[in-house]
């Protein structure tokens, strides 16, 4: 079998298999680049509320645990403290609350996973587990013979050689460039 | 192709169901193992002692570090009785899920020597301007109070989660 012909089946039938690799680290690379700009694996609600709570009131679980309810009933109180700075912080299901008993002012955040998006974050992160980290590192060489072989597909007036060069020196130079003048 | 394809396929499941039962295994048999569990404020305690060797810590859960979920910082009695829980390879990672959770962890427990060992969350998360987070803001400046209190800073390697209360 020649060569070409079989590079051909084979960026063929790999470039099928891999779709779905590339479009999860597409996806997930793009709310990753972001992630100074926005949480990319949670949404967050901040909820600002008014208790009744005041430096002299004695709070105990089942006072907290009435005040959460009262605001959502949603809410699962999971524990609560005194910090340092003397605040209530009250862990929760998915978030947390903060309440400052000199003032009675709480404020919540809550969590929400961004669906679909947070798995494929963690599958980008390799952040699952050893077997995933070697099978995404063969993924990703399935990935690489892809690029490579599709350079070398194409015969005459728009094959590499007198056509695709330009391109990939292109592709090559704007991270460089960017490489060089930042890193 | 089509073939190699499935096999391939049924080969990756059947290696990942084996994995994870011996993973859980694993767990068992440190669960066995260390038998031992401090507290953070008794492994602080304990700290020259226990310093280079395997032990298992139970704590609650005071911050997951939000960008992946790298580490976790487990709570003693009280905010200045805190230790950082790397997560590695052999956990992956800490969920925000498990803010307030109490877990209880087997892992070596290390003093910090090089800048390389240190948390910086600048480092971490980037010195350029990001979202305000005044959760992360507050957890960082407890973390580093409790730090700037001691002589000697501790972390510990992750190496399996024991257990975990909700």
């Amino acid at each position: 079998m020649k060569i070409r012909r079989l590079l051909r089946i084979l960026h063929r039938d790999l470039g099928y298999f891999i779709v779905g690799m590339t479009i999860v680290y597409s996806l997930s690379g793009i709310f990753l680049n972001h992630r100074h700009d926005f949480n990319p694996d949670y949404k967050i609600d901040i909820v600002d509320f008014q208790t009744e709570i005041r430096s002299d009131t004695e709070v105990d679980e089942s006072m907290l645990k009435r005040i959460l309810e009262e605001l959502d009933k949603s809410i699962v109180f999971k524990k609560h403290y005194i910090t340092n700075q003397g605040n209530i912080k009250i862990f929760i299901e998915n978030g947390e609350v903060v309440i400052n008993p000199a003032t009675g002012n709480g404020t919540m955040n809550y969590l929400q996973r961004r669906p679909v998006i947070f798995e494929m974050n963690k599958l980008h992160k390799a952040s699952i587990g050893t077997l995933w980290k070697w099978t995404s590192d063969g993924m990703a060489v399935i990935l690489l013979f892809v690029a490579v072989s599709g350079l070398f597909l194409l015969k005459g007036k728009r094959g590499f050689g007198r056509w695709g060069w330009w391109w990939t020196i292109a592709g090559i130079i704007v991270p460089l460039f960017f490489a060089i003048l930042y890193i | 192709m089509k073939r190699i394809a499935l096999f391939a396929l049924i080969a990756a499941i059947s290696f990942s169901c084996g994995s994870q039962k011996s993973q859980k295994e694993n767990s068992g048999e440190n669960s066995e193992k260390a038998a031992v569990v401090y507290s953070v404020d008794e492994l602080y305690a304990n700290a020259s002692d226990l310093v280079g060797k395997e032990v298992t810590v139970k704590g609650t859960v005071m911050h997951v570090c939000k960008q992946g979920g790298g580490r976790c910082f487990l709570m003693g009695s009280n905010e200045d009785f805190n230790i950082r829980i790397e997560a590695g390879e052999k956990i992956g990672a800490f969920s925000q899920e498990q803010m307030g959770s109490d877990l209880t962890i087997t892992g070596i427990f290390k003093e910090v020597k090089t800048e390389a060992d240190a948390h910086n969350p600048a480092r971490e998360h980037g010195g350029e301007a990001h979202v305000h987070d005044e959760e992360a803001e507050e957890a960082h400046r407890i973390i580093i109070q409790a730090e700037e209190k001691t002589e000697t800073v501790y972390f510990m390697e992750g190496l399996t989660i024991v257990k975990e209360d909700i």
